[in-house]
């Protein structure tokens, strides 16, 4: 996949032009593309390709924004997971498999899971076993169990391990009952033992048998126990945030009102929602038909977020896991492989609501670098100042010797104002003393 | 005692090699997945086909009893 003239390319080298025609010409392709599961694409000529080896040059429909596995909440890996395992189920029934089962190859376009290499399937061959069996137990399985039985947490791993997660460790760190259960006893337990005991012997000439019954078995017996899995019930900070709110109803009502009004001042057509939190103030972007990027920290406001965009079908709304003072970085083969939060915008706009004193306070980050900051990811920015007197920032403040002299509004707007121009500022009112900015970019 | 003698030997893993090509274990463990699923797996498709024609005859006599009722 490459860049060029702002549009997104694939090109089809000769070894793979004779199986990627045939999977077109059987109509396979465009059965997929027209159920929204693979990107659409269109031939263009060779003028466009990357270099000489091109037989084919594929403009690929772009999508509004990239993520990561390691950006996803546990059901949005389930569902990319499951979606795999029926893209395969259907392949094989049309005589083509997938060679690869790369979580990367997924990506979220209109709410749901689509494939996006239009260079992954291959022609059955009759009783080939499934070459991307391990890929899938690596980058679906082992990271849904971890997450499912042992922590929430242990999804970040998948930001250490980009080709998935080696099923020793999965195997070592998944709890002991999990040994009593035939499904994970056998693709992570037993698969695990098996790389590691036949890895070091050579097999090459040995030819392996998977009748297509038994690939078909195989596929439902990793279809089952997924389907099954939940993400943990263990409390976080976020999950149950709106319940726990500060401001009077009529408050709340009038910081919606607000923003609705600067969204429609900016006219932006991509908004990223830094802290949305299960995405209450996320949705009066993309309820306008806005792509909005609803970011938190917090796995299970994220997943709540998901649960309700799949729910509703909601179109325009994408809930992913983000850490601001930690975000996505470049990573892989020449930090190239994975784009930086950074690299994926700027956003038309972003929203930086009830988040200002957990950066400045929690964190201990200066106002002049929030602000920095905020200017590299977005061209307009709602942000919301919440000040000392606010029971939350007093929440804060009570385990932690109060050193934030220079936290005041006068000081937010100094330092904001280095980067950003002040289009409007309001008070909450209704009993809170927050305000609210929408502010552009110098 | 298949599954016995699978569960001692998931047991005690082994010690991790230096380097590996986990491409083979990987093969012999679907193959091993796929014979031992594969006979639950037509049972499970029968199963379903047959409960689904059950269900379709069913619906047909209640259609046609109705018009009487």
């Amino acid at each position: 996949m490459y860049y060029h003239k702002g549009s997104v390319y694939r090109q089809v080298h000769p070894e793979y032009a004779t199986v990627f025609s045939r999977i077109e010409k059987a109509g396979f392709y465009q059965h997929l593309i027209d159920e929204g599961w693979l990107i659409s694409y269109q031939k263009v000529s060779k003028k466009s390709a990357f270099d000489h080896r091109a037989t084919l040059v594929l403009k690929v429909k772009p999508i509004p924004f990239l993520s990561y596995p390691y950006e996803w909440s546990f059901s949005q890996l389930k569902d990319a997971a499951l979606f795999t395992l029926k893209l395969q189920k259907l392949a094989l029934t049309h005589d083509f498999s997938l060679k690869d089962a790369s979580a990367y190859n997924i990506q979220f376009l209109e709410g749901k899971p689509i494939l996006i290499d239009l260079l992954s399937f291959e022609e059955y061959r009759v009783d080939a076993p499934w070459v991307a069996y391990r890929q899938f137990c690596e980058h679906f399985l082992g990271p849904l169990l971890l997450t499912s039985y042992t922590d929430l947490r242990l999804h970040k791993l998948l930001r250490t391990h980009l080709d998935g997660l080696p099923l020793d460790l999965v195997s070592h760190l998944l709890p002991k009952k999990t040994y009593l259960n035939f499904a994970i006893a056998m693709h992570v337990h037993f698969h695990a033992r098996q790389q590691q005991q036949f890895g070091a012997r050579h097999h090459a000439d040995r030819h392996y048998r998977l009748s297509k019954l038994s690939f078909m078995a195989l596929l439902d017996s990793l279809e089952s126990p997924i389907t099954k899995l939940t993400a943990p019930k263990q409390p976080t900070e976020w999950g149950e945030y709106y319940t726990f709110t500060n401001y009077s109803p009529k408050a709340f009502a009038a910081k919606k009102k607000i923003i609705t009004q600067y969204l429609r001042q900016s006219k932006p057509r991509t908004v990223w929602d830094l802290g949305g939190n299960t995405g209450e103030f996320s949705h009066l972007a993309s309820n306008q038909g806005i792509f909005t990027v609803s970011f938190d920290t917090d796995p299970r406001a994220v997943e709540i977020n998901y649960l309700m965009v799949k729910e509703k079908n909601e179109k325009h709304l994408l809930p992913l896991l983000m850490d601001l003072t930690n975000p996505s970085p470049d990573l892989g083969w020449a930090l190239t492989e994975r784009q930086s939060l950074i690299q994926r915008g700027p956003a038309e706009l972003t929203m930086v609501l009830a988040l200002i004193h957990h950066l400045a306070i929690s964190q201990n980050v200066p106002f002049e670098k929030i602000a920095n900051f905020l200017a590299r990811l977005s061209r307009h920015l709602i942000i919301e100042f919440v000040p000392k007197a606010d029971s939350q920032v007093q929440k804060l403040l009570a385990t932690r010797e109060d050193i934030f002299t220079d936290y005041h509004q006068d000081h937010f707007e100094k330092a904001f104002h280095h980067y950003f121009r002040i289009l409007e500022k309001d008070r909450l009112g209704f009993g809170s003393q927050r305000s609210l900015y929408l502010m552009k970019r110098k | 005692m298949v599954l016995l003698l699978l569960f001692i030997t998931l047991i005690f893993p082994p010690r991790v090699q230096a380097y590996l090509d986990p491409g083979t274990g990987s093969y012999i463990t679907q193959l091993l997945i796929g014979s031992l699923v594969g006979g639950l797996y037509l049972i499970k498709v029968y199963f379903s086909k047959i409960v689904a024609f059950i269900k379709s005859l069913l619906q047909k006599l209640s259609r046609r009893e109705k018009p009487s009722s």
